[in-house]
């Protein structure tokens, strides 16, 4: 099966004062479609780099190759073509929750009316009936998440990025959000490529975890999770489970050291992870 | 569209925006009772300050002429104000969009608020003629620095993800600053928009010193040079209230539109 898109030697360097400095290195990576493939990597790695070449935003430097249904593209030709959830909401307050829900796809040119009625139709998916008219201010962070990625869903493409997107929600809230996801995902079949620090939810969600280096970033261990869908709450605790969670954690372990290492060393910030 | 209630900040024991207005109106007739109280206990001459029900008799018999230069004024102002926001505002997303054109124009913008309006008021006069048109040139003048520099400010600090997000959704330039730059700089535009009202006043009197046949500057210049006290205080009394109504209409216009954010 042709990969929906695949990364082959991707490598980011960014000047930073007079140093060159690594973001990622010969990234090579595949999704395929209806995949949900989750991403961990030590903190600095360069995912959110590795995220803005995936969305368009950052050209990979030269030698490195973008593919999307087998065919070779440029950097930009990915601009409007990956539905993206950045780690904040970045709900526009001015805006209801209905019209934050439409916001990408009336960039995209479907009518506003045309959009609104599609979204009162998926609220109740969304978790969302009853608060269409209410303003991101008035609603709890789950809710402005949910919104978020209900924006994500309604920009109709195939691969969806979803940088962290429970990152900054207590633990209830991301489990039963986490569960709510799969749920939506099953009903909803896309490609998705999901980033997250927790190795547990990146085993209880994913076909496959790839482990990412520390900086520069490249995939160092990809792991298919042979669970069975759908996976209830309880699998956490199940021993195939807890034998995949062992190997992550060797493996992030020991990149987070070598990423705490270099950072004692030197503090160089990836330029793209804000 | 219902307003949420939820971002409004309490301030507790201010019973609303009808309570504040009932506190303030009690608040002026108190000062104007206390004016009145001081002039007629101290007797003060009144030729040096009459008392407020002398300044109030003056304005009631002279009541058609007065709401005729209140008119006057207030056009020119408005239109001063309007031309200097739309200017100004034009000028900030210029000045955002194209870091050159800052650098050439911005410094000659700030230089030309150095020069005080009184220098060349004479020569707008000239070239504009004695009408409307003078005097809301010069309120424009005046009005449309802060809104160009809070317009540029207000772009600015837009969150660049934000903005790389739009382009993710296939946004181009002008649709990032109908759907986000412009509603996130809106409540700097508004707060510049506040500072304008008062300088579009200022230059409309200004204006119709250096040159008009009605107008309140008119009303104040010729209540000096005939030494009539109280229709200077009516005049002085006009041109506050008017500025006061103006700048009531923005703070209205401000809550209406960026309601959103908790400062309006």
């Amino acid at each position: 099966m042709t990969p929906k898109i695949r990364l082959q030697n991707i490598s980011k360097r960014f000047a930073v004062g007079s140093n060159v400095v690594p973001a990622v290195e010969n990234v090579n990576l595949s999704l395929n479609s209806g995949d949900f493939v989750t991403l961990v990597g030590p903190s600095g790695c360069g995912k959110s780099t590795l995220f803005n070449i995936l969305v368009g935003l950052l050209a990979p430097d030269s030698g490195g190759e973008l593919h999307i249904d087998g065919k070779l593209v440029a950097a930009d030709h990915l601009l409007g073509r990956v539905a993206f959830m950045p780690q904040r909401d970045m709900l526009m307050p001015w805006r209801t929750v209905l019209d934050n829900a439409i916001l990408a796809a009336e960039i995209d040119g479907v009518p506003r009316a045309a959009a609104r009625k599609r979204a009162l139709d998926s609220l109740d998916r969304f978790g969302l009936r009853g608060f269409e008219n209410h303003h991101p201010a008035q609603l709890s962070g789950g809710m402005r998440q949910r919104v978020a990625l209900m924006r994500t869903f309604m920009f109709d493409r195939d691969v969806m990025l979803l940088d962290e997107p429970f990152g900054a929600l207590d633990a209830l809230t991301r489990a039963m959000m986490q569960r709510w996801l799969l749920e939506v995902w099953e009903g909803a079949k896309r490609t998705v490529l999901f980033i997250t620090h927790d190795i547990d939810e990146a085993i209880f969600l994913g076909d496959r975890v790839l482990v990412m280096s520390a900086r520069p970033g490249h995939i160092k261990m990809e792991l298919p999770v042979p669970l069975p869908r759908p996976r209830a709450p309880d699998i956490i605790t199940s021993a195939p489970f807890v034998e995949l969670k062992r190997t992550l954690l060797a493996a992030v372990e020991d990149e987070s050291r070598k990423a705490f290492a270099a950072m004692n060393r030197e503090i160089l910030p990836d330029p793209a992870d804000a | 569209m219902s307003a949420p209630s939820a971002p409004v900040p309490a301030v507790p024991g201010v019973p609303g925006v009808a309570g504040n207005a009932a506190i303030q109106l009690i608040a002026l007739v108190v000062m104007l009772a206390a004016w009145e109280v001081a002039v007629r206990a101290l007797d003060v001459s009144p030729g040096k300050l009459p008392p407020p029900s002398a300044v109030f008799a003056t304005m009631w018999s002279g009541r058609v002429a007065l709401a005729g230069a209140v008119g006057t004024t207030l056009y020119e102002a408005l239109l001063g104000l309007a031309a200097g926001i739309v200017f100004g505002v034009l000028s900030g997303i210029s000045f955002s969009r194209f870091r050159l054109l800052e650098r050439m124009l911005l410094p000659y913008f700030v230089a030309s608020q150095a020069v005080p309006i009184i220098a060349f008021g004479a020569i707008i006069v000239m070239w504009f003629g004695n009408g409307v048109a003078s005097k809301a040139v010069i309120a424009t003048y005046l009005s449309f620095f802060p809104v160009a520099v809070n317009t540029l400010t207000g772009i600015r600090r837009v969150n660049p993800e934000e903005v790389g997000l739009l382009r993710t959704f296939g946004a181009g330039t002008m649709e990032i600053l109908w759907k986000l730059q412009l509603p996130t700089a809106l409540p700097s535009i508004f707060t510049a928009v506040r500072l304008a009202v008062g300088l579009a006043m200022v230059g409309a009197i200004v204006g119709e010193w250096f040159g008009a046949s009605q107008g309140l500057g008119v009303v104040l210049l010729t209540a000096m040079f005939d030494n009539h006290v109280e229709q200077l205080w009516a005049g002085i009394l006009l041109t506050g209230v008017t500025g006061t109504a103006l700048f009531a209409a923005v703070v209205l216009l401000q809550r209406k539109f960026v309601w959103w954010h908790a400062d309006g």
